[in-house]
């Protein structure tokens, strides 16, 4: 059984490549909590010990205006739909509003004063990113619009000039559609094949399969860090070591494990990894893709354009190093510095205590649902050494996950997800069509969990009834 | 819009309370009862009665109202804009959901499913001699269902023309929210059954005559 990995590493020293005046803006984070309007009087305090504890999630609230709303029939809204996107923090979209405010330009080339601040900002978001994950050195760190094209990237860049007809990749049927289906783009241009780990009875990919799999016709391994449905944890330095035994790169997608505990590139010995920023608090189009830096440099570009570009000819061009070499237009400097400040944010809290948090979260919402009637969790059940991530995929008996989340929705405010989360191969292995997903993040607490199983069971009643 | 009619109707037969009854209650769509499908008359019609259900629809004495396409639809979008509370609207749905009828598991086939919905959602389409276009949808999401309902009222027995006009946007207020749906998602399962029904009718259209131009002319 798969336990947590990275999760003792050290934190980031990314604090400081940080200007120090950085945090003296920022609102502290320690004791946030606004009690509610209606216990704003001396005696409504008073049943709220001095001494009581404030988690993590009621004391990151405030930082996020979005939460504080009402929506369809006047439902608080209850947000647990993060593993599809999360919500920004104010630092966040204070500091993208201050870029477009204050300095907004275009970057690299600029000679005025302007474009070297944006310059100087968008290259310390990648510092940040690098920082964030361990990577050696900044340069390591490519930004692409999202996960999507990072993985793309490597499969167009890497895998074109590296994969021959019958070399193999090794995946697991858990990976999102984003990590399959580039392979399979790469598979019919390459004739290189793919080759799927299925799941254990316990659902999660059996990676002693995946270490059968791997041979010295295997030329990558493209897995998951944690699973989008299943909730599940991969070994990624186990898997590492089989790859590497025999000659093969892995890539990792990391989108639901870099925004929830620590991640260490190093640690882990990755050859490349990809997140994506939107689902760590910061902007939507904007992502990175990890390289290690000869792996990077090793590889002819992806898009042809400015930035990436050293000298063009009529007839030719040479390019750039990285990550230049793979950053071609104008990138998303506004979402990059905003990702930048995402991280900031995170930080200051502390990837390890957001992930203690998140474990406990875990348990308190596995547990919670598992008491729905009728109810199926899919994924591995939680113990002592299986640590699931905060999000359950479920299904109840009878009842179609989208008409679930559509009642949550307009009933109960609770915003889950429904469909197949782009992991079809998954579901149908499952032999399922379909599931709900109720997915958390840091600033989602237990009483979250209450009002969305309590909505569950009237959804499910409401249901019933018309049987 | 042109201004075919659905004269041909097949099971379910459908028309709508007389113009008087609208005095009384808003305007809602009826539903003949057909022998052929037990479940409409049986244990589903139990749902009528349910406490939180919607007035029970009456069958209509003569059902033989005939509608324009237009008609219809601006009987459907009056219909939802009198539901303003979302679970009015769930309600009314899993009330059309249960009119309709459901295909054999046989009939669930892959060539059928439309895809792309969160749901899934087999669409039979035929072309019958009278040159109407004839259609048949099920689904595994009960509120899926009670959008094709609506969809199988509004263009079942349509002229293929009539079918091809119809735009997302003329329906709206077919949403179980109250915020008028604008914008096509994979949430939005009935603006793909919609797609695939104009879809799959230009397509018979084209089989049948290899001009699309003269039958869909009203």
């Amino acid at each position: 059984m798969m336990t947590m990995e990275g999760v003792v590493l050290k934190l980031p020293s990314f604090t400081q490549l940080m200007n120090p005046n950085h945090f003296t803006n920022r609102t502290s984070l320690n004791f946030r909590f606004t009690f509610p309007k209606y216990s704003s009087s001396s005696t409504a305090s008073l049943s709220v010990p001095a001494a009581a504890p404030v988690s993590l999630g009621h004391s990151t609230r405030p930082d996020f205006e979005i939460l504080h709303q009402k929506v369809n029939n006047g439902s608080k809204l209850v947000y647990l739909d993060n593993a599809a996107t999360s919500q920004k923090p104010s630092a966040v979209i204070d500091a993208v509003n201050n870029y477009y405010r204050s300095y907004n330009s275009n970057v690299h080339r600029g000679i005025h004063f302007l474009s070297a601040r944006a310059t100087d900002e968008y290259e310390m978001a990648r510092r940040k990113v690098a920082a964030f994950i361990n990577a050696s050195e900044s340069s390591e760190i490519v930004f692409t619009r999202n996960a999507t094209e990072a993985i793309n990237l490597v499969a167009y860049s890497w895998g074109m000039s590296n994969l021959k007809p019958k070399d193999e990749i090794v995946l697991t049927i858990a990976e999102h559609h984003s990590a399959i289906v580039p392979w399979q783009l790469l598979s019919e241009k390459t004739g290189a094949v793919l080759k799927f780990v299925s799941l254990t009875e316990d659902e999660v990919p059996d990676t002693k399969m995946l270490q059968e799999l791997v041979s010295k016709k295997t030329k990558l391994v493209v897995v998951h860090h944690v699973s989008n449905m299943l909730a599940s944890v991969l070994p990624i330095n186990e898997i590492v070591q089989w790859a590497h035994d025999v000659g093969a790169k892995v890539l990792v997608d990391a989108c639901q494990s870099v925004p929830h505990m620590v991640v260490d590139v190093q640690n882990l010995g990755v050859d490349f990894l990809v997140a994506s920023s939107h689902k760590m608090c910061g902007p939507t189009g904007v992502g990175f893709l990890y390289g290690k830096s000869e792996l990077l440099a090793a590889m002819p570009p992806f898009l042809g354009g400015g930035e990436m570009i050293s000298d063009v000819f009529l007839d030719h061009s040479t390019y750039a190093d990285p990550p230049s070499r793979f950053e071609a237009g104008t990138p998303a400097i506004g979402e990059a510095i905003g990702l930048g400040a995402a991280i900031d944010y995170l930080s200051e809290i502390g990837m390890q205590k957001i992930h203690d948090y998140e474990v406990d979260l875990a348990n308190y919402l596995y547990e919670s649902l598992g008491t729905v009637p009728g109810v199926r969790i899919y994924g591995p059940a939680p113990s002592a050494t299986v640590h699931r991530a905060a999000l359950c995929s479920f299904n109840v008996e009878g009842l179609h996950p989208t008409d679930i989340a559509t009642f949550l929705d307009q009933q109960h405010g609770v915003a889950i997800r429904s469909g197949h989360h782009c992991a079809q191969p998954l579901h149908r292995y499952l032999g399922i069509n379909a599931s709900a997903r109720a997915s958390l993040y840091f600033y989602n607490t237990k009483e979250d969990v209450d009002d969305f199983v309590r909505g569950l069971v009237d959804t499910v009643d409401f249901f019933n009834s018309f049987k | 819009m042109n201004s075919a009619t659905a004269t041909i109707f097949r099971p379910p037969t459908l028309s709508i309370l007389p113009p008087n009854s609208y005095n009384l209650t808003p305007p809602r769509i009826q539903y003949k009862p057909n022998q052929s499908n037990p479940r409409t008359i049986s244990t589903r019609s139990l749902q009528i009665s349910h406490r939180k259900h919607i007035t029970p629809p009456h069958p209509p004495e003569h059902s033989t109202t005939t509608l324009t396409v237009a008609e219809k639809l601006q009987i459907l979008d009056t219909e939802f804009k009198s539901l303003p509370e979302p679970i009015d609207r769930v309600k009314r749905l899993l009330h059309y959901a249960s009119l309709l009828p459901e295909f054999d598991e046989s009939g669930r086939v892959e060539s059928d499913r439309v895809t792309g919905c969160t749901a899934q959602v087999w669409l039979e389409v035929t072309f019958d001699v009278e040159g109407s276009m004839r259609f048949r949808v099920d689904s595994d999401s009960e509120i899926t269902k009670g959008f094709c309902y609506c969809l199988i009222w509004l263009l079942d027995g349509a002229a293929a023309g009539d079918v091809l006009e119809i735009r997302v946007d003329d329906l709206g207020e077919m949403n179980v929210g109250i915020l008028p749906i604008r914008a096509s998602s994979r949430v939005n399962t009935w603006h793909n059954v919609l797609i695939s029904m104009q879809r799959r009718t230009k397509a018979l259209i084209m089989e049948a005559y290899g001009d699309p131009s003269l039958p869909l002319l009203p």
